[in-house]
């Protein structure tokens, strides 16, 4: 999957993303991939995308860097929540299966109580808070891997 | 190169300092300072500025200009520096630079943050940037640094919490800290959940408040009779690699060696130091970087009581973030007065005795995981 090309907008569900290009819908229903950059000199990933790579300041292509990864770390937030995010909400960091990246991310509301160092994770889209100006949007988050969380987008 | 001395120092008490502006807190620790060090504004060649947060929470620029004008010193050359929770420390090392250069005899720096107001919020790394909108707030960052080390080498919340409770008996002896009530592991673990596995009690308060030293010249030191020299000043951005070991900060092992290296000391000869505990597992996290201990070691470094006043390496012996209180850039000044007093035996009922050495950490910005700024200082007798 990694190398694949992408559409950066093809994102589904009618909401608008958090920002433009972050991921794009893979082959299966549900299913998501984060999109980033791999640099055509020496091979470097990065998250999210950007055109030159931060090692060799190479060009670089746009690629799917991860749709599954394992949990490097977690926690739950319990403070007044930013964007609009639901109150408490989980973010971690995911060692994408894909890329070799280790990248921050929201994990699954429906997972707090049963999250874990080393769990699969794969990567969805769900409508989670707000954009800069307040407006509802959907943000990629990684659930348990084989899970349907029912706020998932079909 | 010119040897780099602390002529004086002066500060506010850390604490909510309501009706007051940064720029009265600024004065008030700069006048302290000049009286300190015996001095007055004409010794002044050069005026550096460190506030963090008034740009964004009273759209005041170039505080710092005001400061020195309204303290009588005009005409010299003011910076206003900004690198987030390191802010302070880093007008500290462009002071030491300006010093060392020969540019100036004598600069003043103070770092001044007012922050206990109902628009300051939680702390991020910058509204734009995608990990902000994914929600990483700045205790999350550190949790994700507390669970993996948790994961990694068995550090548990009772060690995290003794971090606090060693923090709260520090600052029992420090009047000008923001919380100076004892705590025990049970109440630090019984207070609200900020983070899983940070606590309210395990997460360093808001505070409003100035700090200010005042570096000179060797020459002038010895003629004023300063005691306590800046063997070495480092600053660093992160390298950003990703991907981040959370569990060993990079960034930090490798300001900390390039520090004891240009100071020519190793951590054996460390008599106290003041680290960046912004959250319990921040100080744990840095004793490993500082080589107190091995890699994994610091819950257990600071269970044997090391880390304790009376101990074989005291650390934050001021209350630290934790308790003193953390008005972003007022603590990398404080830091460096705070062990400037150890160093000449002025540190009262808190005093680490016969102290020598002494190193002053601390970090600013969250970036890719990485710190964005990281700065250390070495003071010597």
């Amino acid at each position: 999957m990694s190398g694949a090309a992408v559409d950066p907008e093809n994102t589904g569900g009618g909401l608008p993303p958090l920002v433009p290009g972050l991921y794009t819908s893979v082959a299966e229903p549900g299913r998501y991939g984060l999109v980033g950059s791999r640099c055509r000199a020496c091979g470097c990933h990065c998250f999210p995308f950007d055109d030159h790579c931060p090692k060799c300041r190479g060009g670089m292509d746009r690629v799917v860097v991860g749709t599954r990864g394992t949990v490097y770390s977690y926690t739950v937030v319990r403070t007044k929540a930013p964007f609009g995010l639901p109150q408490p909400y989980a973010v971690g960091y995911v060692d994408l299966a894909e890329s070799s990246l280790r990248v921050f991310g929201l994990l699954d509301p429906a997972s707090i109580g049963s999250l874990e160092v080393g769990m699969p994770v794969e990567v969805t889209v769900m409508p989670l808070g707000v954009d800069p100006e307040g407006r509802r949007c959907l943000r990629p988050v990684f659930r348990a891997s084989g899970g349907m969380s029912e706020r998932s987008i079909p | 190169m010119s040897q780099v001395m602390i002529a004086g120092g002066g500060n506010t008490p850390f604490m909510k300092h309501p009706g007051r502006t940064v720029l009265s807190l600024a004065r008030e620790a700069g006048s302290k300072a000049l009286i300190d060090a015996g001095l007055s504004p004409a010794d002044i060649g050069m005026g550096i500025f460190a506030t963090a947060l008034s740009g964004k929470l009273f759209g005041d620029i170039t505080v710092g200009q005001n400061a020195f004008a309204e303290m009588g010193m005009p005409r010299i050359p003011v910076f206003n520096v900004e690198n987030a929770c390191a802010s302070g420390s880093s007008a500290v090392h462009l002071a030491c630079m300006a010093i060392r250069a020969g540019e100036v005899e004598c600069a003043m720096v103070i770092g001044a943050e007012k922050m206990c107001v109902p628009q300051v919020g939680l702390l991020s790394s910058g509204d734009g940037e995608l990990d902000s909108l994914l929600g990483l707030v700045a205790p999350a960052s550190f949790a994700l640094r507390a669970r993996r080390h948790m994961a990694e080498f068995g550090t548990t919340v009772e060690q995290m919490a003794m971090v606090s409770v060693k923090s709260r008996r520090h600052s029992a002896l420090n009047s000008n800290a923001i919380f100076r009530t004892p705590v025990t592991v049970e109440q630090v673990l019984a207070s609200p959940m900020i983070a899983d596995p940070l606590t309210r009690l395990q997460s360093c308060p808001n505070a409003d408040g100035a700090s200010a030293v005042i570096v000179c010249s060797g020459k002038m030191g010895r003629r004023i009779g300063a005691r306590v020299a800046v063997r070495a000043t480092m600053l660093s951005s992160g390298n950003y690699v990703n991907p981040q070991d959370l569990a060993r900060w990079d960034t930090d092992y490798e300001g900390v060696s390039r520090v004891y290296e240009m100071a020519g000391i190793g951590p054996e000869d460390l008599d106290v130091v003041e680290c960046h505990d912004a959250f319990s597992i921040s100080e744990i996290i840095h004793y490993e970087a500082l080589r107190l201990c091995p890699p994994g070691g610091g819950g257990e470094l600071l269970e044997r009581g090391a880390t304790s006043l009376g101990g074989r390496i005291p650390v934050n012996v001021s209350g630290g973030l934790l308790s003193r209180g953390h008005p972003v850039a007022a603590t990398g000044v404080e830091q460096v007065l705070e062990l400037t007093r150890h160093l000449r035996g002025d540190a009262g009922s808190r005093q680490v005795t016969g102290a020598r050495v002494a190193l002053a950490h601390c970090m600013g910005g969250d970036r890719a995981a990485d710190t964005k700024s990281m700065t250390a200082i070495v003071l010597a007798t």
